[in-house]
């Protein structure tokens, strides 16, 4: 008969327990016929690029033609409308079809051996440009900023179905125990998708991302309450598992094995959360590289918490800096934004290159849309000067987890308007990102309402273009 | 009959039935192992879908499949064999491309069944039901009802002996939690025994089996009964406290939660309980309960979100109505044929619209549920009201004299100012979108769909010569969202409108206006300049509404620079226009050629009407008029009338609920079938229709919702009974007899007891379709009531447990471990039904990063211990308690949980605060008891558990309890934040609140 996971507590006793835990969580255990552990390491399709990815998700829909998208046509144009068949059909949220046109908004300059053409406001991220790939070139369904964020984490516009993270996860598992393997971390205002950015839809919830919070505990309930010290909650879980080790030999319940490893690894997490948290070990020149003031729960911070985490085994980390939605004066918008995130970002691919993990780590910054041509002026709403949404073409970059470094990929027309070379769909995307991981976007699917699931839906293409 | 099961002797480690092996005896069996294969591999290039249909091959019909690529009992001439079979890979089927491989088992099974005649038999789901004799068995004393003998037959041709009798305590334990969604009290259990008598007594089982009937009738009386199965019930129809998306504000609809708590507990026929919710609007004379009813329809989601198009969401909302249906009543993923022909089941595109339009002819009002009680407060108000006003001539300061003077200045001060009116009716009016309706008193009620722009046009054919000005009226009315006088019903204020231009033309001329004046105007947030002379300026942003006075009549006055002689009639635009949809509801236009200039005055037609009269003119009624309205506006009485405002200000509301109702006859809503079921891509417009493959519409139904519904639960419906109990089923032991409860299409699986569902379906018709005696007949079965030891043979043989040697073992919902918690401390308020309650959860849960953030005011008295189907369900963000333990989200239509098992649940359990709350009060209960600590041990565990403890488990709790006594004792750890709450008795309290929070964390605490 196959080794149970009842043999391993009656043959190992508690004082290993940990060990015959911990093999529980490997594939071993399923491999022999039981329950199987949802996070067990998995074989990818084919050998991957990337093991971890860190999405930097600049939610609101930063403006591409104020940092990446340099339009030198719309100045010439500023202050009249475009004409009707460059528009088509479109629908905005707020702006009229026959708004003016605006020119960019700051002065962009090439940088590194590359060339690549950055906005004045992006002085680190010049620094950085030869380990980048901008593609400039992305195109999305979806024009409303819930329905966008959802439509880029999800494939599908209405939330319900598994994220990104969440498709990750399942396909790889996790490589570590003492942290999730999927975790969100939000430094900006309230996230329009909400949690159904990081919700596991019809996949079981360990798969959805967990919080990691900017106030209190860092993740919900991981600190004990008033009154409880370590020596005691140890004490408790050793009774709590003593008691549920009895239970699971007088019922066999396979489950009651895989809660004692819960609870077990809750315990890890007590422990493994604040030291996360604990920047102290960090030295004085990392954080100066960030900018991050271990104590302000900024972007600056997550990158760098962003970091650790990676280091420590954690597949996916998801951090909304939501605040581009530049509706009015979006030279402001930028300009405040690039203040809050430039330095980070561009410290966090430096700080991954140093520590040579950049190489398996997929960097990703991006919003869920770009911003118009057009002025959006409405004085009734107090806006001027602002840019509304728009889905035809927007600018990402990607960096390490074998994407092409130093690369510029596909181009918008002379006014920003539309992509007339190379264009990237969000379910391109997305095929692209899997593929990094090792994942094939059609086979990773999982059978549920009568029918197989993916992130790409039906659709989606692996732009090798950009693999290096 | 046992030779029928054969193909589940190797039911182990298989996913699908399907890729059993059959006895060498026996012929394939096509539903179970031929055609899942077919439905997977091939159907989605060779299957129903015409416009991806492959070579012209199809194998989802046999006539089809026979003529080409399949030659009966000639496997070797088969093409189909030859693809499967091939060794080159540019032949080989399925192709490469689709990253999909057949076993070599699987295509072994094709050939044999081609090679044994290539039989197609119809899907089973698609056939109506068949009563099976009950299967002989072996065990002859086993069986307690019908469910055993299809169960035990199974067993028994699997080698499987089932389980013995659960003892009592799990027994009561999991009937307690199943029936009501709580464990029951140390009370009813040992009321319980106490009937029964010592477990060794001969007569023990019998005496058992009465007292646990007895039991069970409780159970299924008692009011807790809805409560569980309303929150199952929830989750199929996506209940929630907000309306989703960014915003995701909140709404109310909770009378609709309680509407099915009440038909539970009444035990409605599922029959009924279908066509109240789908149509109960529709029922001849509904009553308030089948219009509130309708809810099940509304708990789709709104978008508020700045500048979304509101039709675009609304066709989401259809979508999401046709594919809830479909899970809920047919388990059919409808869904799939939204964009295409299902590549799967037979379910045409054309037909996914037809159903589509039954359920797209309605409006979604707000239903101000009619209420004897609110109504009677309501008439007491307003004498009181009444009274107060016929006395406020009294109060005039100076006496009758005074009040005499006053109104005659005012008088002649509103009738110099006042101008004859004449309504206007429009001959003919047309709009973008919106349906414009001409009332009795010549104004305009305006329905149906709209958008962010809306136009109304109007035309008058009124010869009248010499007008000087226009009058706009803006009127409320009980059709309009928070009784208009606007539509908006997103985003910005309910009842809400933006008149953002108003243009006239006269005889192809636009005629200017020289100003423009308004009783009132308020644009809300985000409005431009506001009032009567921005609305002909030519600027879209600016206009005039009057925002924060929803419910209420105003009007707007526009003059002509010149007078205007309407000899040709005249056509009157308003444009409406905000980044959300803003129309007028119900207005009314008219003219005057008075010369003198016409302003808004702000007291309404008819007292408008009284005033440009001279003054002998008017009768006695319209002198009182007069001067109730001069006492209404005086400042000599704004000191009396502050008692009238107030009254009139905190008059009781009627309960609101959102409803379902359907359009009017002349203004249906056109439905099309969208292309790749996009929104903005609508082609042929359908009709009404029923899915062809399933029985016909009934003959006497009518053709709208209401038939629909009428359709559904239909004796002839091959699926609703079925899929129904399937579900109930599922509730009890934690998986269907079809595993895929939402999916009985050819991809679903295949039931595990097919004559045992078809049974239970029958038996549930027959029966009235009464869920309270199904559940009684599964709770009384020995299937049920098994023990759940899992031996290492049914490990072995049977690890799922599909064939149910024993009893079920699950982990509880989410919202029924907080109600343990709250149970077994006593803490849990039995308050039945009201407005959802917000018990304690960390603030950052519903602020941080989150965009429509509400501050989680926790609710204080025995509203922080509510059950947990009366937590506020806020979609974006749910109860952080619920969300660790797989509950629902409510955005979409869940027909069973996930059940995950994470160390985020051990936090919760270790360290939520309502976790502590309930310990520290079980801590309490426990130190106040009498009796040694074994003895208060004993009840402390039993009150967590229902069962007493073993000798070891309560060494180890004794053992535990006495350590952390001491530290208590000698200041080593703090027991006043353990025990928490007052002083008295700290220590005490504090070692057992230890102990109940030790408990708590228990595997079993959890299960059930």
């Amino acid at each position: 008969m196959n080794l149970t996971r009842r043999h391993f507590f009656q043959q190992c006793g508690y004082g290993v327990g940990k060990i015959a835990l911990a093999s529980l969580l490997t594939g071993a255990a399923s491999a022999r016929g039981q329950t199987p552990n949802p996070l067990a390491p998995r074989r990818p399709h084919f050998t991957p690029k990337a093991r971890a990815v860190i999405h930097l998700f600049m939610a609101g829909a930063p403006s591409q033609l104020e940092l990446f998208d340099y339009k030198p046509r719309l100045a010439q144009l500023e202050g009249r409308p475009l004409p009707p068949e460059v528009i088509g059909g479109q629908r905005y949220a707020f702006i009229r079809h026959d708004a003016a046109v605006l020119g960019p908004r700051f002065r962009f300059a090439r940088h590194g051996q590359c060339g690549a053409e950055l906005s004045e406001m992006l002085p680190h991220l010049s620094s950085v440009v030869d380990d980048l790939c901008i593609i400039k070139s992305v195109r999305t369904d979806q024009f409303n900023h819930g329905p966008a964020q959802i439509f880029l984490n999800t494939g599908f516009a209405q939330p319900g179905r598994p994220s990104f993270g969440s498709w990750v996860v399942y396909g790889l598992g996790a490589e570590t125990e003492n942290l999730p393997a999927f975790v969100v971390m939000s430094t900006g205002s309230g996230i329009s998708g909400g949690a159904a950015n990081w919700a596991s839809g019809f996949l079981p919830t360990i798969y959805a991302g967990v919080r990691l919070r900017n106030s209190g505990e860092p993740i919900l309930n991981v600190a004990s309450p008033q009154g409880i010290d370590p020596t005691l909650e140890r004490a408790t879980l050793d009774l709590v598992t003593r008691l549920n080790r009895q239970r699971l030999d007088a019922l066999g319940d396979p489950e009651i094995a895989t809660r004692i490893n819960a609870y077990e690894m809750a315990f890890r997490l007590q422990t493994s959360a604040p030291e996360l948290m604990d920047l102290r070990g960090e030295t004085q020149a990392t954080l100066d590289l960030y900018g991050c003031n271990p104590e302000q729960p900024t972007f600056a911070r997550a990158c760098l918490v962003a970091r650790r985490l990676v280091e420590r085994g954690v597949r996916f980390v998801n951090i909304y800096h939501e605040g581009w939605d530049a509706h009015t004066d979006v030279a402001g918008n930028v300009r405040g934004n690039c203040r809050t995130t430039d330095q980070a970002s561009a410290a966090l691919v430096k700080d991954l290159k140093r520590r040579g993990l950049l190489d398996s780590t997929l960097v990703i910054w991006g919003g869920e849309f770009g911003r118009t041509p057009m002025v959006e002026s409405n004085p009734a709403l107090g806006r001027s000067l602002g840019r509304d949404h728009h889905p035809q073409a927007f600018t990402i970059w990607l960096a390490g987890g074998g994407v092409k470094p130093g690369l510029t990929y596909g181009a918008t027309d002379e006014l920003g308007f539309h992509v007339v070379e190379n264009p990237m769909h969000i379910h391109d995307l997305q095929a692209t990102f899997l593929h990094l991981l090792g994942l094939d976007h059609e086979r990773l699917t999982y059978h549920y309402a009568g029918r197989d699931f993916r992130l790409t839906d039906v659709f989606g293409n692996v732009v090798r273009d950009i693999l290096s | 009959m046992i030779r029928n099961f054969g193909f589940c002797t190797v039911i182990c480690g298989s996913i699908l039935w399907g890729v059993s092996v059959a006895h060498a005896d026996d012929k394939v069996n096509f539903t179970r192992e031929v055609r899942p294969i077919l439905s997977r591999f091939c159907f989605k290039c060779h299957g129903p879908d015409e416009s991806t249909r492959k070579a012209k091959l199809r194998f989802d019909v046999r006539e089809k499949a026979v003529e080409k690529v399949i030659v009966p009992g000639q496997p070797d001439d088969s093409e189909l064999v030859a693809r499967v079979f091939a060794e080159k890979l540019s032949k080989r089927m399925p192709p490469a491309s689709t990253k999909m491989e057949l076993s070599e088992k699987q295509k072994q099974i094709l050939k044999r069944w081609i090679a044994e005649g290539a039989e197609y038999q119809p899907h089973w789901a698609f056939v109506p039901p068949k009563q099976a004799p009950l299967p002989a068995c072996k065990q002859k004393n086993w069986p307690r009802n019908p469910i055993d003998y299809f169960v035990l037959a199974r067993l028994e041709a699997n080698g499987l002996k089932p389980s013995p009798l659960a003892d009592p305590y799990t027994l009561l334990r999991r009937v307690s939690l199943d029936l009501v969604g709580l464990p029951p009290t140390l009370e009813e259990v040992d009321a319980v025994l106490a009937e029964v008598g010592r477990i060794d007594n001969p007569s023990y089982e019998t005496k058992f089996q009465a007292a646990y009937e007895k039991f069970v009738d409780r159970l299924l009386a008692s009011k807790q009964y809805g409560e569980r199965w309303a929150r199952r019930w929830l989750d199929l129809a996506r209940y929630a406290d907000t309306n989703g998306y960014e915003k995701d504000r909140q709404r109310i609809i909770w009378p609709y939660r309680d509407w099915v708590i009440q038909a539970l507990n009444a035990d409605m026929p599922f029959d009924q309980f279908t066509i109240e919710q789908i149509a109960g609007d529709m029922l001849p004379k509904p009553t308030p309960d089948q219009i509130v009813a309708t809810g099940f329809h509304r708990n789709t989601m709104i978008n508020e979100e700045g500048g979304i198009d509101p039709l675009e969401f609304r066709y989401y909302a259809v979508v999401d109505r046709v594919n809830t249906t479909g899970t809920v009543w047919l388990g059919l993923t409808l869904g799939c044929a939204q964009c295409h022909t299902h590549k799967y089941d037979p379910v045409p595109q054309r037909e996914y619209h037809q159903l589509m339009a039954f359920l797209n002819n309605a409006d979604e009002p707000d239903y101000e549920i009619p209420d004897a009680d609110i109504a009677r407060r309501r008439a007491d108000f307003e004498k009181r009201i009444a009274d107060l006003e016929t006395t406020l001539a009294d109060k005039f300061p100076g006496g009758v004299e005074a009040l005499n003077k006053s109104l005659a200045e005012w008088d002649e001060r509103a009738s110099a100012k006042a101008v004859a009116w004449r309504v206007l009716r429009p001959a003919a009016t047309k709009t973008n979108m919106s349906f414009l309706q001409t009332l009795d008193d010549g104004s305009v009620l305006a329905s149906g769909d709209q958008t962010k722009s809306d136009t109304y046009e109007l035309t008058f054919q009124e010869t009248l010569q010499r007008v000087t000005a226009l009058r706009l009226e803006v009127l409320p009315d009980e059709s309009l969202p928070a009784r208009g006088p606007g539509r908006a019903y997103y985003e910005g204020p309910k009842g809400d409108f933006f008149l953002s231009e108003l243009s006239v033309t006269v005889g192809g001329k636009k005629i200017p206006f020289s100003g423009g004046s308004h009783s009132h105007a308020n644009g809300g947030f985000g409005a431009g300049k506001v009032g009567a002379q921005y609305c002909f300026d030519g600027q879209a942003g600016t206009g005039w509404s009057t925002t924060d006075q929803p419910g209420k009549p105003h009007a707007a006055v526009f003059q002509f620079t010149a007078p205007v002689d309407l000899d040709e009639g005249m056509t009157l635009q308003m444009i409406f226009e905000r980044h959300y949809s803003c129309g007028l509801g119900r207005f009314r236009i008219s003219a005057t050629t008075a010369a003198s200039k016409a302003e808004a005055t702000g007291h309404g037609a008819i007292l408008e009407f009284i005033l440009a009269k001279p003054a002998s003119d008017r009768t006695a009624e319209e002198k009182q008029k007069l001067l109730r309205r001069f006492l209404e506006v005086t400042p000599a009485l704004a000191e009396p009338r502050t008692e009238i405002e107030k009254l009139r200000a905190s008059l009781p509301a009627y309960q609101t609920t959102m409803v379902m109702k359907e359009r009017p006859k002349d203004n249906p809503r056109p439905t099309h079938i969208h292309h790749r079921g996009e929104f903005l891509a609508p082609r042929d417009q359908v009709q009404t229709g029923v899915l062809s493959t399933l029985q016909p519409f009934p003959k006497a139904a009518p053709r709208d919702r209401l038939g629909l519904a009428q359709w559904l639960v239909s004796p002839d419906n091959p699926l609703t009974a079925r899929v129904t109990v399937n579900r109930q089923w599922q509730a009890f032991f934690g998986r269907g007899l079809v595993r895929t409860t939402e999916d009985f299409g050819l991809q679903g699986e295949f039931p595990t007891h097919p004559e045992l569902l078809d049974w239970l379906a029958l038996e549930f018709v027959n029966e009235g379709w009464s869920l309270k005696k199904l559940h009684r007949l599964i709770v009384m079965s020995a299937t049920y009531q098994q023990a759940a030891r899992a031996t290492p043979e049914h490990l072995e043989k049977d690890a799922e447990n599909k064939l149910l040697a024993r009893g079920p073992r699950v982990r509880l919902e989410a919202e029924m471990i907080r109600d343990s918690l709250l149970r077994a401390s006593g803490l849990l308020s039995a308050k039945l039904g009201g407005p959802s309650v917000f018990p304690p959860q960390p603030p950052s849960v519903t602020t941080e990063g989150v965009y429509g953030a509400i501050q989680w005011k926790p609710s204080a008295g025995e509203d922080r211990y509510r059950r947990g189907l009366y937590t506020f369900l806020k979609r974006s963000i749910p109860y952080a308690m619920f969300a660790t333990f797989d509950g629902v989200t409510g955005e979409v239509c869940q027909a069973r949980r996930e059940v995950s098992n994470t160390p985020l649940q051990a936090l919760t359990m270790l360290n939520d605060v309502v976790a502590m709350e309930a310990a520290q009060a079980l801590g309490k209960k426990t130190a106040e008891a009498s009796g040694s600590v074994e003895e208060r041990m004993r009840l402390l565990f039993r009150r967590a558990l229902t069962r007493p403890p073993t000798e070891s488990e309560l060494t180890a709790l004794v053992d535990f309890h006495r350590r952390q006594r001491e530290r208590l004792q000698s200041g080593a750890l703090n027991a006043k934040q353990i025990a928490g709450g007052d002083d008295a008795n700290l220590v005490e309290r504090a070692a057992w609140t230890l102990v109940a929070r030790a408990m708590f964390n228990l595997d079993e605490m959890i299960v059930k």
